[in-house]
């Protein structure tokens, strides 16, 4: 067991590989009345053409992550919902991009909902008759999200951006896509993205450490793990370029939504480095278009832009973009006032001032989230698969300089990258 | 449960509710102001903390105040507008990061209640009234709000089939107020409006986070300048759940993929009740959670839907359903759906059921210490319905539930009404 003291933050991690591989990691939270855990493999959306080594290459039907997401919850004896249920355990899973997380939080039984979150995680069933169910439960999900104008305006713009990386794919796939898929392509992916050594497991609130240790060792002793080897995730090259400058979707909205950012051309940074661009790059976005700036004020006055007018940074070793947007009367016009009004802060860069105070939100917003268990679980793993450390945060935007920022800035907003989303009523 | 309790106190014209504990990073603070919700006042109630946002006597450019919030190290503000029971409530948030965690000189504590107290008793004005931009600008803001509200399906087709439900009472309100009163709203009319709510609103103000009830005391003093006149103002509840009608079948069309299916019942039973604890069982066994009658019935057995589930309004008594389902399976879930309220009426509920249900009550009981604002939201429970009721009181009350005393809750339940959403295409 290692300990990590994080002073700073008033917090301790411990950490341990298990011999199957398994990373384990717990964060008390003395006082905390719950304890919240997930487990995570580093399997996402994206992940649909791999070779794991000395194993033949193969690719698998989209949205092939999410239905084993959704296919894990059945065991033998029934759904494991239930048994969380008995045990008080409010129970979940979620699948992104490139990780598939199952998640629980309870009070009590700790021990018995560990075990069981462990061990359905680590227990495939798949018949052929519980997966064609799914399919009519995953349809649903999926048309749920067709009528929803949000994530139709944000996939748009990834569609826009990304030709042949997976990215642009839809988490859940299509009914089409879904229809193709069988137990024997489920039991496929199981086996190459399940292997302990691919996963990690996060347990965060009023625990004691070497009893969840000792709990997740002699769980994994127990069971017959062969050492796997490494998975090679194969991504055919994408083009620097956007692949459309513009997407457009019909949907019944009130007003029309715009979303708009620009494609990083340089992707392939990974751990310390691929930290520090991703927070140079958020804190470049808020200095451009953060609701104190004064853009965003022009575009509020102006009736261009309302509430809801946010912005990301999405990156990983493969892709990256920004995303900045919201609803709007007049997509057009917001476009060419953006423009006009970024090319001006493009000619000076930003000043010390504003850097100063934009660090300082960024910092506070940091620690903000450390109240709460399930972000810090979840940042946390986000963070470690892309080999990056979640508790260095506060320490690389101290050690930012408004020079990164400015450089940043010129460089990521390049007009040729820019891509843009609408959905405009039928 | 910790063994941590508000602390209680009172300015005059504000209640004082403080957790000291050294269990966040932050101090939470929340302020929940309420009237009584009404056609002519809704509008302009829902609108006055969009102004207010815009800027304060200290800060009267919107930048300057959100810069200001930079300042204290990004400190969360924001506010919410909802409805409880029949009251229209205005409620401020806000979460400050605790001193000991930057390099800070003073209290950002006190910087909060600065900030707070301009907010609400200190905006930004011009020839004594609202500035009129701000007033422009946000009632525009409030409009598109109102119409965006169809954009959420799922969201839309829950207050759609409240406003057909409540059609004949205040309730069917929506807590931003109505978009043909906006256009007569001026910076005066809004202003006085504005002032009549500060004077008569109920309004309490909570702090959990490492401080004291005389602090926090202090800071109220000196930052929130009410007239010397106004007082501290109680919830009434009147008793007036309504009977349900007979049930109404309302449908909707509109572009859309999936049909939302909406169930809404009436109940007597409200927060204050001893039936509550058999209430909060009963939504759970029929639809509050994945092992629930609905979730196992509508989406596990049948397939069709991904999401079908029950909610309780306590506060006002009514219960809930929705779902997500393909429009040509409508009667065969509406049917599925109706056959999970029988079985609930006739009793019909395992010991599996009953005990599933109690461990997820229970925990989530027992996780509301982990959260301040969870913590506050439970205590502001009492302070709107006047029942003192402990959570460790009702986790007891829940265990003690038996079969017979869901039934009894079920035979409160009365359907009202069924609202469907579906698309434009004939099926």
């Amino acid at each position: 067991m290692e300990k990590l003291q994080f002073d700073n933050l008033q917090e301790t991690l411990y950490k341990e590989v298990m011999d199957n591989g398994l990373h384990v990691y717990v964060l008390p939270k003395p006082g905390f009345q719950k304890m919240y855990a997930t487990f995570a493999t580093k399997y996402g959306s994206v992940d649909n053409h791999f070779r794991v080594e000395g194993q033949e290459e193969i690719s698998v039907p989209d949205g092939i992550a999410h239905f084993l997401e959704h296919k894990m919850f059945e065991e033998p004896e029934g759904d494991i919902f239930a048994t969380f249920a008995s045990n008080g355990a409010s129970a979940n899973a979620f699948t992104s991009f490139d990780q598939t997380v199952y998640l629980f939080s309870a009070t009590e039984n700790i021990e018995k909902n560990l075990e069981t979150l462990v061990n359905f995680v680590q227990h495939p069933y798949f018949t052929d008759q519980n997966v064609e169910k799914e399919k009519g439960i995953i349809g649903q999900e999926i048309n749920m999200y067709l009528d929803n104008a949000d994530w139709r305006v944000y996939f748009g713009l990834i569609e826009a951006m990304y030709k042949i990386h997976p990215v642009h794919i839809d988490i859940a796939g299509t009914v089409e896509s879904i229809s193709t898929i069988t137990k024997e392509t489920l039991y496929t992916c199981y086996n190459a993205f399940y292997h302990p050594s691919n996963m990690l497991l996060f347990v965060v609130g009023g625990v004691k450490p070497e009893e969840i240790f000792e709990l997740v060792r002699s769980n994994q002793a127990a069971k017959d793990y062969k050492p796997q080897g490494d998975i090679k995730r194969l991504f055919d090259p994408e083009k620097e370029e956007v692949a459309e400058k513009r997407r457009i979707a019909k949907l019944a909205v009130s007003m029309p939504k715009c979303l708009f950012g620009f494609k990083e051309k340089h992707v392939g940074a990974t751990g310390k480095e691929l930290l520090r661009r991703d927070l140079t790059s958020k804190l470049m976005l808020d200095l451009l278009f953060g609701s104190s700036t004064e853009l965003y004020q022009k575009l509020y006055d102006e009736d261009l832009i309302s509430d809801g007018f946010s912005h990301e940074y999405n990156s990983s070793p493969q892709y990256a973009f920004s995303a900045v947007g919201g609803d709007t009367p007049d997509p057009d016009k917001l476009l060419a006032r953006v423009q006009e009004e970024v090319d001006k802060i493009l000619k000076n860069g930003f000043k010390e001032e504003d850097f100063e105070r934009a660090r300082k939100k960024k910092i506070g917003g940091y620690l903000r989230m450390l109240n709460s268990p399930e972000n810090i679980a979840h940042e946390f793993t986000r963070y470690q698969f892309r080999d990056s450390d979640f508790f260095s945060v506060v320490q690389v935007y101290e050690s930012i300089t408004l020079k990164e920022v400015n450089d940043r800035l010129q460089e990521h907003t390049d007009w040729n990258q820019l891509a843009v989303s609408i959905v405009v009523n039928p | 449960m910790n063994k941590t309790a508000f602390q209680h106190g009172n300015t005059g014209r504000m209640r004082i509710h403080v957790l000291p504990t050294k269990r966040f990073k932050t101090f939470a603070v929340s302020l929940y102001t309420g009237i009584p919700l009404a056609e002519d006042t809704v509008t302009a109630t829902a609108l006055t903390p969009f102004v207010l946002r815009r800027g304060t006597e200290s800060y009267p450019e919107t930048r300057q105040f959100r810069e200001q919030l930079e300042q204290m190290y990004g400190a969360g503000f924001g506010f919410d507008v909802y409805k409880r029971g029949n009251y229209q409530m205005v409620q401020f948030r806000m979460d400050t990061i605790n001193d000991s965690f930057v390099k800070n000189e003073g209290s950002l504590l006190e910087d909060s209640f600065a900030f707070l107290g301009e907010v609400v008793t200190r905006p930004a004005l011009e020839n004594g009234y609202f500035r009129s931009s701000y007033v422009q600008a946000e009632k525009e803001n409030v409009r598109k709000k109102l119409e965006a509200i169809v954009n959420d399906k799922i969201r839309y087709a829950s207050e759609r089939c409240i406003e057909e439900m409540c059609r004949n009472e205040p309730y069917r309100l929506h807590p931003l107020g109505q978009r043909k009163d906006l256009e007569g709203i001026t910076p005066e009319s809004l202003y006085k409006a504005y002032r009549h709510w500060l004077d008569t609103a109920s309004m309490d103000l909570y702090v959990v986070g490492d401080t004291t009830l005389e602090e926090v005391e202090q800071l109220v003093d000196k930052y929130f300048a009410f007239g010397s006149d106004s007082k501290e103002c109680a919830y009434k509840q009147e008793v007036s759940t309504r009977k349900a009608d007979e049930v109404r079948t309302v449908v909707e069309k509109m572009e859309v993929s999936q049909g939302k299916l909406n169930l809404g019942l009436r109940t007597s039973i409200t927060y204050a009740d001893e039936q509550y604890a058999a209430v909060l069982m009963y939504n759970g066994i029929l639809g509050g959670y994945p092992h629930s009658k609905l979730f196992m019935n509508v989406r596990e057995k049948e397939s069709l839907a991904y999401y079908a589930s029950s909610r309780y309004d306590g506060h006002k008594g009514i219960g809930t359903i929705q779902s997500g389902i393909e429009i040509q399976n409508y009667e065969k879930a509406l049917e599925i759906i109706k056959k999970q309220l029988e079985e609930m009426r006739a009793g019909n509920i395992t010991d599996l059921e009953m005990s599933q249900t109690k461990a997820m009550i229970r925990n989530l009981l027992l996780e509301i210490d982990d959260s301040a604002f969870e913590m506050i939201a439970y205590d502001f429970n009492r302070q709107f319905s006047g029942k003192d009721r402990p959570r460790a009181e009702l986790l007891q009350q829940v265990e003690a539930i038996q079969i017979e005393d869901v039934k009894a809750a079920a035979a409160t339940f009365e359907l009202d009404t069924i609202y469907f959403l579906k698309g434009q295409k004939e099926e």
